[in-house]
């Protein structure tokens, strides 16, 4: 477990939002990512993709606030992707069944391939 | 009874104060030496000590041993004054007729021994018998007293020969009563008389607290010295050890250094009882380490465990004060001693009179403010069975785990705040735990999870006044255990209800996740109630697959 204080940036990529949350993805960390996508989203932006490769530990409370992010999406009918999600972070959505409601690829460019292709 | 001593060759380091003790009548006929208090921690040997006196003085046949040991079920004073009595009588026609089968054979009525009697030219004795069967039929408690306990004194003045009496666990006696308990405390003092006899010298055991008390009855004070038993040297504690192993046909090679004996500060019966436990595990060539699995059998389960339990039991008779008196020792053992008077209720779940009164019986049974290590082991074994609801062989483990050596089990143990991120210290802790045991990363990660959640839970919804989570990590070679413990509102798992994702979405409550991941991670996880804490206890069984090659 490195000990990396939490940071989320992002950027934009044609329609598509990529959020890179960093570090132990909890309650607050969990808050400033709910912000981040919040602020995309009142921008008119309904397809956000979370890339986790830098997110090393997560408790239920930050779950709990991915969990928010989806539901905000869902209201309007928008799409997250998740991608470079470890085997354990992975194991763990599968454990609380979160992974049908949202996109799992390996790889960033994977999930906006998939977004510029017009499937959504 | 007086009949079960050990043989003479396995009874060790007691010469002085046998030889003292054999010729304490010579010295009170002079009025150089009056009663013998014995003294000594429980199983010290003072019974068997007064068994081996009444053997020797049996057969030297200068003096006429009488031995006597008071018996819950006899305390009714009616019944006291007759089994007394009695005892006494077959006691001294066993020792004038040199038949032992005749002290031991209780059943058999007074009336059909006085032909016996009467062929020994033991008139006077008869008379007594009458005597007493008439107070009998008078119901006359107070005279049927006197007659028994006078009895040795009678017949020490009629024989000229003198009577040693030997009295076990006399504080038992000053709960004789009449027809209820607590009804007749002065029928002690009835011993006064006979214990002033000069051709009567009385040699008493009890615990050493409540004889204190005793003893300040008038008419027993003042006339009586004490004799401290020790316990047995070590060299001395392993050459019994060494011969009760031989007794039964168990080898111990002389290489063995037998160190973990020391635990049992020289104390005889425990000694038996550890090799006794040694059989009865079907040991048939011991070493250190089985020594600390006999000891663990032994203090959790074996002939130890039950003598205490049955000190115990004699010490208070009601259930929630004998789980009260379990908290309370746990709380001694824990602490060095019981001085915290003001949380003293708290700890024991009664009120502050119920708690002051059972502490005084605990320390008149001798079990509290008690280094006894065995007594304490016991105490953590009997506090994990009836407060803990553990099995014994889970009791019998933590105790073998005490003592086994470092790199077979190891414990850590870590405070932490209730404060931000706090938990990440314990997932760092973890980390490096599981690191030194040489675990998977990807399984701590699950395991630093599992922890996190367990730890937020406290911190979010516990209301602790301390603001402090109390974690152990207990790792072996095939278990990892982690106990988290805090104080505050109490938690239970049957409050938590599974929610699937999309009826949490539907429902806009999104949190309640902690305990379905900390279940999918462990496998085993157990949530309590000590006192005023919530313990958590979650284990992980290690195999193959977690651990780096």
């Amino acid at each position: 477990m490195k000990s990396d204080q939490f940071s989320v940036v992002s950027r934009l990529d044609g329609d598509a939002a990529i959020i890179y949350p960093k570090g132990y993805l909890n309650n607050l960390s969990g808050e400033s990512l709910v912000i981040e996508c919040g602020i995309y989203i009142g921008k008119g932006i309904t397809k956000i993709v979370v890339n986790f490769g830098e997110t090393n530990l997560i408790n239920s409370i930050g779950i709990s606030l991915l969990l928010q992010i989806i539901e905000d999406l869902r209201n309007i009918k928008g799409t997250i992707c998740c991608t470079n999600m470890s085997k354990f972070l992975k194991d763990t959505f599968e454990m609380l069944g979160l992974m049908q409601h949202m996109l799992v690829f390996p790889l960033e460019s994977d999930a906006l391939k998939y977004l510029q292709s017009g499937e959504v | 009874m007086p009949f079960n001593a050990l043989p003479v060759k396995d009874f060790l380091n007691r010469e002085y104060e046998l030889d003292y003790l054999k010729g304490l009548s010579a010295l009170k006929e002079n009025a150089l030496g009056g009663d013998v208090l014995l003294e000594g921690a429980r199983g010290i040997g003072k019974t068997e000590l007064l068994e081996q006196l009444y053997r020797s003085l049996f057969w030297e046949d200068q003096v006429t041993p009488f031995y006597y040991t008071f018996k819950t079920a006899n305390l009714k004073a009616i019944y006291f004054a007759k089994d007394y009595f009695t005892g006494f009588v077959r006691q001294y026609i066993s020792c004038a007729k040199k038949d032992p089968s005749l002290a031991n054979n209780a059943a058999e009525p007074l009336q059909r021994l006085i032909p016996a009697i009467a062929s020994l030219g033991l008139y006077w004795l008869i008379d007594c018998i009458e005597d007493f069967q008439q107070h009998v039929n008078k119901n006359d408690l107070y005279w049927q007293m006197v007659a028994a306990i006078s009895a040795p004194v009678v017949a020490a003045q009629k024989s000229g020969k003198p009577v040693v009496v030997m009295l076990d666990d006399f504080d038992a006696a000053a709960q004789l009563y009449e027809t209820s308990l607590g009804d007749a405390h002065g029928l002690l003092s009835l011993f006064g008389e006979s214990m002033r006899n000069n051709r009567c010298p009385h040699v008493i055991t009890g615990s050493v607290n409540a004889l204190e008390t005793i003893f300040t009855d008038h008419s027993l004070l003042g006339k009586t010295e004490q004799m401290r038993l020790g316990p047995l040297p070590e060299g001395q504690a392993m050459q019994l050890f060494r011969s009760h192993l031989a007794n039964l046909k168990i080898t111990c090679p002389p290489g063995v250094p037998l160190k973990f004996l020391d635990i049992l500060q020289g104390n005889p019966l425990y000694i038996r009882n550890l090799a006794k436990a040694a059989w009865k595990m079907r040991k048939l060539e011991l070493n250190e380490k089985d020594l600390i699995e006999c000891y663990s059998f032994e203090v959790s389960a074996g002939e130890t465990a039950f003598y205490w339990s049955s000190v115990f039991s004699r010490c208070v008779q009601n259930g929630a004060k004998r789980r009260a008196m379990l908290k309370l020792l746990m709380h001694s053992v824990d602490n060095g001693g019981i001085a915290d008077g003001d949380r003293l209720a708290m700890i024991s779940g009664l009120n502050e009179t119920e708690t002051g009164e059972l502490i005084t019986a605990m320390e008149a049974a001798g079990i509290i403010h008690n280094q006894d290590r065995v007594l304490q082991d016991f105490s953590r074994c009997l506090y994990l069975r009836e407060i803990e609801g553990r099995e014994a062989d889970y009791a019998k483990g933590k105790i073998e785990s005490r003592y086994l050596p470092e790199q077979e089990e190891a414990c850590f143990e870590l405070v932490i705040p209730m404060s931000a991120n706090a938990e990440l210290v314990v997932a760092k802790a973890v980390e490096q735990i599981g690191i030194n045991i040489n675990l998977d990363s990807e399984f701590l990660n699950y395991l630093q999870l599992a922890l996190i959640e367990v730890c937020i839970n406290a911190i979010e919804h516990s209301g602790s006044y301390e603001k402090k989570v109390f974690l152990k990590f207990i790792t072996s070679p095939n278990k990892l255990e982690i106990i988290i413990e805090n104080s505050g509102k109490p938690f239970s798992l049957d409050t938590l209800k599974e929610v699937p994702v999309a009826e949490k979405l539907r429902m806009g409550m999104k949190r309640g996740w902690g305990f379905k991941l900390v279940y999918s991670i462990m496998d085993s996880v157990k949530v309590e109630r000590v006192n005023d804490r919530t313990r958590v206890i979650l284990t992980k069984e290690i195999t193959d697959k977690e651990v780096l090659k």
